[in-house]
């Protein structure tokens, strides 16, 4: 179905106004699509072929079949098509991953009956296929795995849904766009090793509240390495540029701060900022974050890890759009 | 989609489905396209265990294309209906052994229905209904097995789903049946070939009838309007056999005659008439069975300048036709001279010891009355026996072998001999084949003539009296004639021994007869109603209905009823699906969520359950029943349960 230029950019914009995004989506009547499948043409061959037959032999049993099966094409556009009517896919949850990783989406399918169900339903994204029945009254959990892009909101790409249950001769389907969206965390990158997190227990932070502990030698620059650490007066006397190294703190207590991390770009920033994160919650002690305009306080464990990385996921973004921009 | 694999029990349905529709048509195959069948099923078995491979491609096209020339080498032709179903045959097999992705099982199922079309043009028999009715449901269900979910188990579910869409879509089958325009043929099909069809044929060797007296295959079945005549008076009246030749006697076909003799010349008629109408099974012959004097305006019928109803076509289906009977006063009162030789007819070297016995008789009797009377009291009174097992007699003067020697017959026997005797005395005679008698079944008044009323008479031709009906059997066994065959033939064990599961055999079985009635009784129905329907009937019954044949009317019945059964389906099924009888479990925890969001607790995009119920216990207290409610939802329902992945 590919449709070029403009005529395609119309489809999607009517198709994004039928199929509006939602958390939760019934499949009803006017979000359906049905159309014969390859072998429902070939059935149809076959009874062009026996209505010839019935005609040319004047036969009234070859007639009956062929009209009989004829009419069971068209009774299989409804049960084809209400395979699909009433189901509903609730997004249930997002699990939130590392940039470029594959987020599980969690769909909870339910059934439009309590006498009729789903089956052999295809729920298909660009990375990912499931075929599930959903029994009559019944409901199930589905995790769809896509993978996902930089770091903020990912909003999964639109689904397919489509069965063609029960005889094969028709396909069913529909597109949702669920309103459903990962967060992403940046993608962590190994932070230069010469920043030591700093001790900074009960102080606000400022500009030079870091490094003016127990200086503990020099090592050759490496790039990343954050300025305010290099050794200027000896790069000033000629010397190579060189790095100034700090003790570790004794206290398990870190803060995290954005101006120790200024040796690359802000997404830079944010991996190595990402990256230590995860390196403080495996030790279990107890971090802090310091963004512009955002300070996390002292904590540890889940919850701690989980607010740190939000703040990094969403730093300086705009808050998460309402649609799908398409 | 077509690339995924066949599920395993789709396989097993699609095979079985396979060898059903197959199995009518195994007695009408040569027996090496059976071996086909075994092979490829034994091949798909090994498959199936890991023991062997799919045959390369090149070896598939080779069987495929070898296999092909075989049907034709064995057939001598590929046009015809025999060797077309023996190619579909073939394929199937084929098929089933390369069958492993879903789109190889719509094939089959197509291949499958196709098959059982052809059996329909062998024969359309109520047994043949209710095969094909149960085929086409084994083929559904395969359909739906093809089409279910990879380790899916196929059950009692999946049948009466195929029921109920079959069954949903009879009665609109029903109207396009009756709707639908019967058209001519498009373009002449090959024919079906003779093989297999029991019945008379327009060459009478003595002992042809004799073969049928061992069958029991419904000839005809007949339904007259009012009472039915008396057994003796049945002499259904097929085909006229005029000229001998060669030891057997022939039909004079329309070629045969002098442009003048093909003239149809009406008898005068006189009494009642008898109105009945008749269901032929295909007899692969042209003429029709009917009693004299026959009228009929059916299409296609025709009347014959020697009196009989013949179509133009031989019969290779189930025919339908009415027929009108009167008494004539004289048949062919005038004899032509043409017409007075042929039937007079017979090589004159022939049977001398009969050729003498007749001059010897003729010597004795005062006119032609007393000479017919003599000969039929010479079969009665000298030991002439009424059998199924005559002694073959190879002599060239049949007559003579017969008349005074064996004396043990047939009824072709006894016509062969009497038209000879006839023929010598100057009087102009011929043998007449047909059927005589048949069993009356009184639940619908019908009468089932069978294969084993064969029988052949003879006419002869008399001055202003016309052609008069004599059957010499009569005079050998009265009982024949009054009661039917199998009295006649009482003490013979060869009566049947064609059909020795026949429920014929059994009826005297009180439980069988009734139910073998019964059955026939719906046969005729089924024969009458439904094959029987051609564009005369549609025409009949659409002007009963409508007045009057308009296309407007044609399309708004169908549309109609379509609407009629559909609307009510679609309505049924967008109800039964409706979205607000969601799970109760969903139901509470979306309430829940609502009221949760009235106190300021949103959930958020993307949250799971489970990460929401520790931001709500870090709002509200830890034992607020909200809180507790809100914990257990969400175990129940969103606990991880991981999908079934392919």
């Amino acid at each position: 179905m590919k449709l070029t230029g403009a005529f395609y950019s119309i489809y999607r914009n009517w198709l994004s106004r039928r199929l509006p995004a939602a958390r939760s989506i019934t499949l009803e009547q006017r979000r359906l699509f049905i159309f014969p499948t390859a072998a429902g043409f070939f059935f149809l061959a076959t009874l062009l072929i026996m209505l010839l037959t019935a005609i040319n032999y004047q036969n009234n049993m070859a007639y009956g079949l062929t009209f009989w099966l004829a009419m069971l094409f068209i009774v299989a556009v409804h049960f084809t098509h209400g395979n699909l009517l009433g189901l509903t896919m609730t997004a249930v949850a997002a699990e939130a991953v590392f940039a470029y990783q594959q987020s599980g989406f969690t769909l909870r399918l339910s059934g439009g009956g309590k006498r009729a169900g789903h089956y052999s339903v295809r729920l298909l994204w660009p990375d990912a296929e499931q075929v599930v029945d959903v029994g009559a009254g019944q409901g199930r959990t589905v995790t769809l795995h896509q993978a996902v892009g930089q770091r903020g909101y990912f909003l999964p790409p639109r689904l397919r849904i489509e069965s063609v249950y029960p005889l094969g001769l028709l396909r069913c389907w529909s597109f949702a766009y669920f309103d459903c969206q990962a967060l992403v965390y940046p993608q962590p990158l190994p932070a230069p090793d010469v920043l030591i997190s700093v001790n900074e227990k009960g102080t606000l932070g400022t500009s030079d509240s870091s490094g003016l502990d127990d200086l503990a030698g020099f090592r050759a620059y490496q790039v990343g390495d954050s300025a305010r650490h290099i050794d200027w007066r000896a790069w000033a006397r000629g010397q190579a540029l060189q790095t100034r190294l700090f003790s570790a703190p004794s206290r398990e207590e870190h803060w995290l701060d954005w101006n120790d991390f200024d040796g690359g770009n802000t997404e830079q920033r944010l991996s190595w900022l990402c990256w230590r994160i995860i390196q403080l919650d495996a030790s279990g002690d107890d971090y802090g974050l310091r963004l512009p305009n955002v300070e996390i306080p002292l904590a540890a464990g889940d919850r701690q890890r989980e607010v740190t990385l939000r703040a990094l996921a969403l730093y300086d973004m705009q808050p998460p759009g309402t649609g799908y921009h398409l | 989609m077509t690339s995924s694999l066949l599920p395993r029990q789709a396989l097993w349905w699609l095979i079985g489905s396979q060898l059903y529709v197959a199995l009518p048509h195994f007695s009408r195959v040569p027996l090496w396209i059976l071996a086909v069948y075994a092979g490829a099923a034994l091949w798909r078995l090994q498959m199936y265990r890991h023991r062997a491979d799919m045959p390369h491609k090149l070896v598939r096209l080779m069987l495929g294309l070898g296999l092909g020339g075989s049907v034709i080498v064995s057939y001598q032709t590929f046009v015809g209906l025999d060797p077309m179903v023996a190619l579909l045959l073939v394929a199937s097999a084929l098929k089933g052994v390369e069958s492993v992705r879903v789109k190889d099982g719509y094939v089959l199922v197509s291949l499958g229905l196709f098959i059982m079309t052809t059996q329909f043009l062998y024969d359309q028999q109520l047994p043949t209904m209710l095969y094909g009715v149960i085929g086409t449901l084994l083929l559904v269900i395969s359909l739906i097995a093809i089409n279910q979910r990879p380790g899916a188990s196929l059950g009692r579910r999946e049948c009466f789903l195929a029921l109920r869409m079959l069954g949903l879509a009879m009665p609109m089958m029903v109207v396009l049946f009756v709707l639908f325009p019967r058209i001519d043929p498009l373009w002449s099909v090959p024919s079906k070939t003779q093989q297999g069809t029991t019945g008379m044929s327009d060459v009478l060797r003595p002992g042809d009838v004799t073969r049928l007296g061992r069958s029991s295959e419904v000839a005809f079945r007949v339904q007259f309007d009012g009472s039915i005549p008396p057994n003796r008076e049945l002499y259904w009246r097929g085909m006229v056999l005029n000229q001998f030749d060669n030891r057997a006697w022939r039909t004079l076909e329309w070629k045969d005659h002098p442009a003048i003799e093909r003239q149809l010349e009406r008898p005068t008629l006189e009494g009642d008439s008898l109105h009945y109408h008749v269901i032929m099974e295909p007899s692969m012959q042209n003429w029709l069975y009917a009693l004299p004097y026959a009228e009929s305006d059916s299409r296609g019928v025709f009347e014959t300048w020697d009196f009989r109803l013949a179509v133009a076509k031989p019969l290779e289906s189930t025919f339908s036709y009415k027929v009108v009977s009167q008494q004539p006063t004289a048949l062919q009162p005038v004899l032509s001279q043409w017409r007075r030789e042929t039937e007079l007819a017979f090589p004159p070297g022939l049977n001398p010891r009969t050729r003498a016995w007749v001059a010897e008789q003729l010597a004795a009797v005062e006119g032609v009355d007393d000479f017919i009377l003599r000969v039929l009291r010479y079969f009665r009174e000298q030991p002439f026996f009424y059998t199924l097992e005559p002694p073959a007699i190879s002599d060239d003067d049949f007559v003579d072998q017969f008349i005074f020697n064996s004396r043990r017959g047939f009824c072709e026997h006894y016509a062969y001999s009497f038209v000879v005797i006839m023929r010598m005395a100057g009087i102009p005679s011929r043998i007449v084949g047909g059927y005589q008698g048949g069993e009356v079944n009184d639940v619908n008044n019908t009468l089932v003539v069978r294969q084993f009323d064969a029988h052949a008479w003879t006419e002869i031709w008399l001055e202003n009296r016309g052609w008069v009906r004599v059957d010499p059997t009569a005079a050998v066994s009265p009982a024949r004639i009054e009661l039917g065959l199998e009295s006649a033939l009482a003490e013979e064990e060869r009566f049947l021994t064609d059909s020795l599961l026949s429920a014929y055999r059994f009826r005297n079985v009180s439980i069988i007869n009734w139910l073998r009635l019964r059955y026939d009784a719906a046969a005729w129905r089924w024969q009458s109603f439904i094959v029987g329907f051609d564009s005369g009937e549609q025409i009949n019954l659409l002007k009963l209905w409508f007045g009057e044949i308009k296309v407007g009317w044609f399309v708004a019945a169908l549309l109609g009823s379509w609407i009629a059964i559909l609307g009510p389906l679609t309505w049924w099924m967008t109800r039964s699906r409706r979205s607000s009888d969601r799970l109760p479990t969903e139901k509470a925890f979306a309430a829940l969520c609502r009221i949760l969001a009235r106190r300021g607790i949103d959930r958020q995009i993307g949250e799971t359950p489970l990460h929401f119920l520790t931001r709500v216990e870090a709002q509200l207290a830890a034992n607020d029943p909200l809180v507790i409610e809100l914990e257990k939802l969400a175990v129940r329902l969103y606990a991880p349960v991981s999908g079934s992945i392919e």
